[in-house]
């Protein structure tokens, strides 16, 4: 699985983007359970923008969702925490 | 990103204002639907009731007891701060574990320190110079959270209180360490009680702007510092050694805060010339919040002196006139500081003068009141 994040907003206003190619990984199918679990709980989500608060778009094979700090779900921060750390 | 990709959709009929991200399927189905409840906030500011609150002499904290600025007299010498600093350890929950309230001693932590004495900062100017008593002018206590999440490189205000990452251990240092930054986030919280302009596009980079404006008259109002002599730089020390810059922002000379490889160049435009039409932050209200920014500055120094005195009183005016509407854009806020600056200083003052031209030198045209 391919997992893209893209950070928007923040203090800063700097947009960060990072894509982690699961293949070939020993964790691959645990971050693939990871990314389907932010992605089923972000559906159909309206979610707030607050000031100065980060805005994340996660793309995972073709799935794509918004999230919203400080609302993330675990699976949700754990996931965008991951791609924008390990991913290029 | 792309910048088609993402739709943003704004509340602005109720309190406060805050912009949603919408998956564009979402947002189609909502316009359909013409249910207005559709758009309401998901969450509301808590009234608060000032009379219920303890008032306790205590001494607000200062950066520096700054000569020649005046304190709080009169009846506001009685109106005290109730601050409370929470530790989210951490953890992205809020509020997190109360470990500071007001009128205790310092911690041995400097983050909930700094943030403490931040909060006092911003109290006080906002009671001494413009007779505001707190956030929402009735006392509002001050909230803060302190250790928001792990290596979280950003501060916010999440309608209630102001959060506080350590910083991401490669770009940014501890977001409590900038004074200015502590007064940027509460002013949102003074945006969202006042004018309460709307998170997107023009509004929402007057909302950021308002912010950088009164954060950066914060610490001149703590140094004692004139117009000329301040940097006007937001986020001044932000920023680890490994960054190639000096602030996030510079409100003197936006575009020339930071030039980092990894970061890129500061994107901030100073004139309409150069306005950033995107969709990603919001509609760029970090970016083009250069704009009203550098008006101020070139208002300020224009001027000359205390820039907290006639230039911070003409945007004050602005933002608690009634005047603008949540989606007020440049021109209309430009207008309403020209109004401003007339009802307090006259029509033919140079204070409106000075408005004009500042306005003017960033190309935009101030709309009629």
């Amino acid at each position: 699985m391919r997992i893209t994040v893209t950070r928007t907003g923040g203090f800063a206003g700097i947009t960060r983007r990072a894509t982690l190619e699961t293949q070939g990984r020993p964790d691959a199918e645990e971050l693939a359970a990871l990314a389907r679990s932010a992605l089923a709980e972000g559906r159909g989500e309206m979610h707030m923008v607050v000031p100065d608060g980060f805005v994340y778009e996660v793309e995972a094979d073709g799935d794509k969702g918004h999230f919203a700090d400080p609302r993330l779900t675990e699976a949700q921060s754990a996931l965008v925490r991951k791609v924008l750390k390990e991913g290029t | 990103m792309d910048a088609h990709s993402e739709r943003t959709a704004c509340t602005q009929s109720v309190h406060p204002v805050f912009c949603s991200i919408v998956p564009p399927h979402v947002l189609d189905h909502l316009s359909r639907s013409g249910d207005p409840t559709l758009y309401e906030p998901a969450r509301r500011t808590l009234e608060h009731d000032a009379l219920q609150r303890t008032r306790r002499r205590i001494t607000t904290v200062r950066m520096t007891a700054a000569a020649g600025v005046p304190g709080v007299t009169g009846e506001d010498a009685d109106k005290k701060p109730q601050r409370t600093i929470s530790d989210a350890a951490h953890r992205e929950e809020l509020p997190g574990t109360k470990v500071r309230s007001e009128g205790e001693e310092p911690t041995d932590d400097a983050s909930v320190n700094r943030a403490y004495a931040g909060l006092g900062a911003t109290f006080e100017l906002y009671l001494s110079v413009f007779s505001r008593y707190s956030i929402d002018g009735a006392g509002m206590p001050l909230d803060a959270t302190v250790h928001y999440g792990r290596n979280y490189g950003n501060a916010f205000w999440d309608g209630e209180r102001m959060v506080f990452g350590d910083g991401d251990g490669e770009v940014f240092r501890d977001f409590t360490l900038p004074v200015d930054v502590i007064g940027h986030e509460l002013t949102h919280g003074v945006t969202q009680h006042t004018a309460n302009l709307a998170y997107f596009g023009q509004s929402g980079a007057l909302n950021e702007s308002v912010s950088d404006v009164f954060g950066s008259l914060i610490k001149q109002y703590g140094l004692a510092q004139t117009a000329e002599q301040a940097d006007w730089l937001i986020g001044d020390g932000l920023f680890t050694d490994r960054v190639e810059g000096t602030a996030l922002r510079s409100m003197k000379a936006p575009g020339t805060a930071y030039d980092d490889d990894v970061l890129g160049k500061d994107p901030q435009p100073a004139t309409m010339e150069d306005y950033v039409h995107t969709g990603s932050d919001n509609g760029g209200v970090h970016i083009n919040s250069g704009i009203p920014n550098h008006a101020f500055h070139q208002l300020a120094t224009d001027l000359g002196g205390h820039a907290w005195e006639r230039a911070g009183q003409i945007w004050y005016d602005t933002l608690t006139s009634g005047d603008l509407t949540p989606d007020a854009d440049f021109a209309a806020f430009a207008g309403a500081t020209v109004s401003a600056a007339g009802s307090r200083y006259g029509d033919g003052s140079p204070e409106r003068e000075a408005v004009l031209k500042s306005w003017s030198e960033v190309g935009v045209t101030p709309a009629e009141a």
